[in-house]
């Protein structure tokens, strides 16, 4: 009985240094009688908050993020000052000699064969760099970006270059809201349980490998039941989010209308503002 | 007994050879009573050998002798190994390959100066950013289990506890191009030639 009693204690603290400095004694002594009346009932009965436990899934990019035009010239000037500042490796002494040579033996024109039996001068360091490319232009590497939104949002091979979210269309009391997988928090089971439970519990969850990040929720939500839905003990919800990577999936594609993979500067146009405000803290898209 | 048996015959021979003949055994030794007389050596004499003590002992004795020396050797401290990346390789030190030094033109290098100059502000507004977001996240999760605290002390323990399960933890980072599905890599063979030196 002295956690409740410790729990109201802070609050009450706050109250009494902000608000009751001009009231009297006998009122403070009274809203703390109140206060502690109405934590003891609750205390007993069940918080007045129903538990949800939420997956934040992220795919993390597969690609490379292309640079911005200060990074290119940077990068341009980086490498040419390495190469200012580097001693002549051996394939460019090669080079030099190769050079050299050719120039000595078209001005001379001696005979010089005994040189070109020699092993190592069957291939001049030119060819060798022109045997490399070819062999380089026999790879077909993937492409990069697979242009503007060729896919749709419900395919997780969308945006290469960045991490993606997944949202999930579900009913929320009347209306259809795009959320982050969420489902009602059980007793027995810890909250991450309850967040893995969300992820499996979704069509595709069984495809969704995903490792979770720790035990603790990166963030939490908390919203109250309309007026007419609430009852005696159930004021609102608080959900807990937590963050999971994407490890490996078969690649089914998803249906459009309940899910969709999404950038974080796509957020605002799925989900609503006050959510939003909340998910946008732990999401980071850097 | 046997020994009396020996010493009578002995007599009785070495007194009959006396007498037939005028060469007398020399006694070498007086282990050898006689030369032509039974070689009566301690073996024979039915003394138990001696050496048998002796030599375990001796053998026991060269054993703890060799121990001790190869403790020695052992003692002594081991050989460092050399770190090859502290140890400038001879090629870095030839002269030949010193590149001529570029002259910049006075554009050039006011271009530099002020490109770096750029960048060291690109890089500290990108670092500011991190930090914010990091800092961010963090404001974020420690507010979420405020509220869990409130909640339930349970699940709070249960989310402040330590994961074992996520480390060690693997996953493959961005690569330039995506890779390619189905592929197969040809088969390579290289050479390994690091050195590998035991102590």
């Amino acid at each position: 009985m002295a956690a409740p009693f410790t729990r109201v204690y802070r609050p009450l603290w706050r109250i009494i240094t902000t608000t009751t400095l001009n009231k009297g004694v006998r009122n403070v002594s009274s809203t703390r009688q109140q206060w502690s009346a109405q934590n003891v009932k609750t205390a007993g009965v069940a918080s007045p908050w129903a538990l949800h436990g939420a997956v934040c899934l992220q795919r993390l990019p597969v690609v490379s993020q292309d640079r911005s035009p200060i990074e290119d010239e940077f990068m341009e000037l980086m490498h040419q000052m390495e190469l200012e500042r580097s001693l002549l490796s051996d394939h460019e002494l090669r080079l030099l000699e190769d050079a050299a040579r050719m120039s000595r033996k078209q001005e001379e024109e001696s005979d010089e064969e005994e040189e070109d039996y020699r092993d190592k001068d069957i291939f001049t360091a030119q060819d060798l760099e022109d045997i490399w490319e070819q062999k380089l232009k026999q790879y077909q590497p993937a492409q990069r970006s697979q242009g503007v939104d060729e896919k749709g949002v419900s395919s997780s091979e969308r945006c290469l270059a960045e991490s993606l979210i997944l949202l999930v269309k579900k009913d929320v009391g009347s209306q259809k809201l795009w959320l982050l997988p969420q489902i009602q928090w059980q007793t027995g089971e810890t909250l991450r349980q309850t967040a893995e439970r969300a992820l499996a519990s979704l069509p595709v969850g069984a495809d969704l490998k995903a490792t979770f990040l720790g035990n603790a929720p990166c963030g939490f939500y908390k919203y109250k039941y309309p007026k007419d839905i609430q009852k005696e003990g159930s004021v609102g919800a608080k959900v807990f989010f937590f963050k999971a990577l994407l490890s490996g999936h078969k690649h089914l594609p998803l249906e459009k209308n309940s899910f969709a993979w999404v950038k974080k500067d796509e957020l605002q146009d799925f989900l609503k503002p006050e959510y939003l405000k909340q998910v946008r803290r732990f999401i980071m898209a850097l | 007994m046997a020994g009396i048996v020996c010493r009578t015959a002995s007599r009785i021979i070495s007194s009959q050879v006396s007498c037939s003949s005028s060469v007398v055994a020399v006694r070498h030794s007086h282990w050898f009573t006689s030369m032509l007389s039974l070689k009566t050596s301690s073996p024979l004499r039915a003394e138990p050998k001696k050496k048998k003590k002796v030599d375990p002992r001796r053998e026991i004795m060269m054993k703890e002798r060799l121990k001790k020396k190869l403790k020695r050797l052992e003692k002594v401290a081991p050989e460092l190994i050399p770190i090859e990346d502290f140890i400038t390789p001879a090629k870095c030190l030839d002269e030949t390959r010193i590149r001529d030094a570029p002259k910049h033109s006075f554009e050039e290098s006011e271009r530099r100066a002020l490109l770096l100059k750029e960048w060291s502000r690109y890089k500290y507004s990108q670092h500011q950013t991190e930090m914010d977001t990091i800092n961010e996240a963090l404001e974020a999760q420690r507010q979420a289990l405020d509220e869990l605290k409130l909640e339930s002390e349970e699940l709070y323990k249960a989310a402040v506890s330590p994961d074992t399960d996520i480390f060690p933890f693997q996953h493959e980072g961005p690569s330039y191009t995506p890779p390619v599905t189905n592929y197969e890599a040809p088969e390579g063979k290289y050479n390994d030639i690091t050195r590998v030196y035991t102590q």
